[in-house]
């Protein structure tokens, strides 16, 4: 799960980390008392996205304003909040789509003689806590250790146990600034490391962590993922996390426990598993066809919830045939498939021809429910001749069935049962 | 032979009496794999599935002489469950479930790196010897006994690799699914390792995706090795835009990898046939193996 900037501060804040004074802002008028409250300009007005690169992005409407802009006056801070709030804002770090900014945050904007970068993260390799460091903290980390490997400090910080202060000390010094630093340095991390553990997060990212003239150190961004697998044991946490949710066709489905990534062409895809469902995309890819999406659905046992993903799919208008590709194993059996795909037609009938191949537990009964219901549907049997029927039957039908209203219907039953 | 797992391997599922622990050994006991008892706290002494069920691991193990065990327990105690296997002193460690809290498996690796248990997964769909044995989830009726050794990242798409070896004829030796998690046991390599080492194994697929480096550091053993049986591999990912990222730090850990570029790089310089599209993995294996009728004919 994904916080905001804001969100991350305010957990840095109450874990002894510093962090400069902020509000949160979602109107235009907000932004400019808020300015007022925190003294004196000029301020950062910072787009809350959850994604990096902001000062490297723009906006899909203003393509010269970044997702970070200093303003001189609370006037300014107000104007700048008005451009970005309820527009799109794409970084280096967002997908191509980018995303919607619902809110900013104001800062005091301060300049600090050195700025360093700073993560925390668990790293898969090692099966270790790892902390990274590098002098050349900023904008332009990822080139700089790019060109010089030797600039990132790595360090692992153990299995769980918490940090000694002579190894968090002994970390800081590698990065070699002047004693007083290093000492404040080595406190950060402690406190770091424990908020890592006790929250279950799995990244901590402070780019740049300013050195201020009097050697102290304050988060000048913030970024944190909490691990989604543990949330159950962090209340407090997943109750950050459902503030943060807008209404996107991908919100929804992470809602509903799917993972989907939206894709430029007209080919739907329902698979199970990220594997097969990746599989089928780059199936359907090398065939010369252009997928709409990428949809994984877990192993479930409720047809409900394999009715929502069906409904997900027929909402996106552009989505012209549909491949469904299963295979059935573990709880997840094909006539569960079968069964949502029959609710999902009484929703919303479908309109648009599906070629699926069922394979595994229980595919014989599924395709026996689904031959009697009359549906458009083709059966294949192996993943090579799905791909090569989706491609020939997109290309056939490719202006077909792009505007039915029953889609905007379900698009819309869908919202609303959220 | 096969690998990780053979006919006298003795099981133990910890989670037997529970939905999916019940689900799958029922299916593993009926196609012949030697389970030969359960765990599950406060119904020992109990029978489930035609076999004893006992309250820890310890005392499965005293009455069964059970040497590896395959865990279907819900998240929140899958650790808990990995470790008291482990402290059991079991050789093998299979765990299906997923969702397991990334900080519980790193506590998990350190008390791994102190045993001698393999654990493979977890998020694992397991093990699968045709003919002989199954531990974890993978379907029945897909298998045939075979040539080809399969060690996937990816759980589905292990099936599919399976389908398309069983259909051509080839078979396999053993199918493992190391897990899709970030933290997990067993590796690609030490799979491949053992895949190389193996008289059934013929040829080995490797089924990888995006993400991690798994595929990387199978590229450097793969590299390493003068002699060797052939490898084809498949990546899935390849046309899946790169999604959202928060900072940098997860593209600086490991510089340069992660990307099925870099993965596909990698295997393809390690002389591994890396296949674009899923559906060529099945013939492009049989066309780096001897056909069995010139096999019969030397």
């Amino acid at each position: 799960m994904y916080l905001f900037e804001y969100q991350a501060k305010e957990l840095m804040r109450q874990a002894g980390v510093s962090v400069l004074p902020g509000a949160v802002a979602t109107t235009e008028s907000r932004a400019v008392a808020a300015a007022g409250e925190l003294g004196a300009g000029p301020w950062a007005v910072k787009a809350q996205v959850l994604a990096g690169g902001r000062a490297q992005g723009f906006f899909n409407n203003d393509r010269h304003l970044p997702g970070v802009v200093f303003a001189e006056t609370s006037l300014e801070v107000g104007s700048v909040a008005q451009s970005m709030l309820g527009s799109v804002l794409i970084t280096p770090q967002t997908t191509s789509e980018g995303e919607m900014v619902n809110a900013v945050y104001i800062e005091p904007a301060i300049a600090v003689p050195q700025e360093v970068f700073l993560a925390m993260l668990v790293d898969g390799d090692s099966g270790q806590i790892v902390c990274l460091l590098s002098k050349k903290g900023g904008q332009h980390v990822e080139q700089a250790v790019g060109v010089d490997p030797n600039s990132l400090i790595r360090c692992n910080l153990g299995s769980g146990e918490m940090l000694t202060t002579e190894a968090s000390l002994e970390i800081a010094r590698k990065l070699e600034l002047s004693p007083s630093v290093s000492d404040s340095l080595s406190v950060v991390l402690k406190k770091l490391h424990r908020l890592f553990l006790e929250k279950d997060l799995s990244l901590i990212e402070i780019n740049p962590l300013g050195i201020r003239q009097n050697d102290a150190l304050i988060a000048l961004d913030a970024r944190i993922t909490a691990d989604d697998n543990a949330l159950f044991r962090q209340s407090k946490m997943a109750a950050l996390g459902s503030r943060s949710a807008s209404s996107s066709a991908e919100q929804i489905a992470l809602r509903e426990g799917f993972n989907f990534v939206p894709l430029d062409g007209n080919v739907g895809i329902f698979s199970s598993g990220a594997g097969l469902a990746m599989a089928t995309v780059d199936a359907v890819a090398n065939c010369g066809a252009r997928p709409a999406n990428f949809l994984d659905v877990p192993p479930v046992l409720e047809v409900s919830r394999v009715k929502q993903a069906f409904l997900l799919l027929f909402s996106i208008q552009k989505i012209n045939c549909l491949i469904v590709n299963i295979f059935g194993a573990g709880i997840m059996r094909c006539d569960t498939i079968a069964d949502g795909l029959l609710l999902a037609h009484l929703e919303a009938p479908v309109g648009i021809p599906i070629v699926m191949r069922l394979a595994g537990t229980n595919s014989e009964l599924a395709i026996s429910r689904l031959e009697k219901s009359g549906l458009p549907i083709q059966f294949v049997e192996n993943l090579e001749a799905g791909a090569r029927k989706i491609v020939s039957m997109e290309k056939q039908d490719g202006s077909t069935l792009t505007q039915s209203s029953w889609a905007k219907k379900a698009w819309l039953r869908i919202r609303n049962s959220i | 032979m096969a690998i990780l797992v053979n006919a006298s391997t003795r099981i133990i599922c910890q989670g037997i009496t529970g939905r999916q622990g019940s689900f799958h050994c029922e299916r593993a006991i009926a196609s012949g794999t030697n389970i030969v008892g359960g765990v599950r706290k406060g119904k020992g002494g109990s029978r489930h599935l035609g076999v004893p069920v006992f309250d820890s691991v310890d005392e499965a193990v005293e009455v069964t002489q059970a040497n590896a065990s395959v865990i279907f327990v819900p998240p929140a105690n899958a650790a808990d469950a990995i470790i008291e296997a482990v402290d059991a002193g079991l050789d093998l460690v299979v765990c299906v479930t997923e969702r397991i809290p990334v900080l519980d498996m790193v506590r998990v690796r350190h008390r791994l790196n102190t045993g001698s248990t393999l654990l493979v997964g977890p998020n694992s769909p397991g093990i699968a010897v045709p003919g002989i044995s199954t531990l974890g989830i993978m379907p029945q009726g897909i298998f045939l006994p075979g040539r080809v050794g399969i060690v996937s990242r990816a759980s589905t798409l292990t099936y599919e690799a399976v389908d398309q070896t069983t259909r051509n004829g080839l078979g396999q030796s053993t199918c493992v699914g190391v897990g899709a998690d970030p933290v997990i046991g067993a590796s690609v390599v030490q799979c491949l390792e053992k895949f190389m080492r193996d008289e059934q194994t013929e040829g080995i697929i490797l089924i990888g995706e995006v993400g991690g480096t798994a595929e990387e550091r199978a590229a450097e053993y793969l590299s390493s090795l003068t002699h060797r049986k052939p490898v084809v591999a498949y990546i899935a990912g390849q046309t899946v835009p790169e999604g959202r990222r928060m900072g940098h730090a997860g593209t600086i850990i490991h510089y340069g990898t992660g990307t099925a570029d870099s993965k596909i790089g990698a295997l393809q310089a390690a002389g591994v046939t890396v296949v674009s599209s899923p559906i060529d993995i099945g013939r492009t294996m049989a066309d780096q193996l001897p056909s069995r009728q010139k096999t019969s004919d030397q």
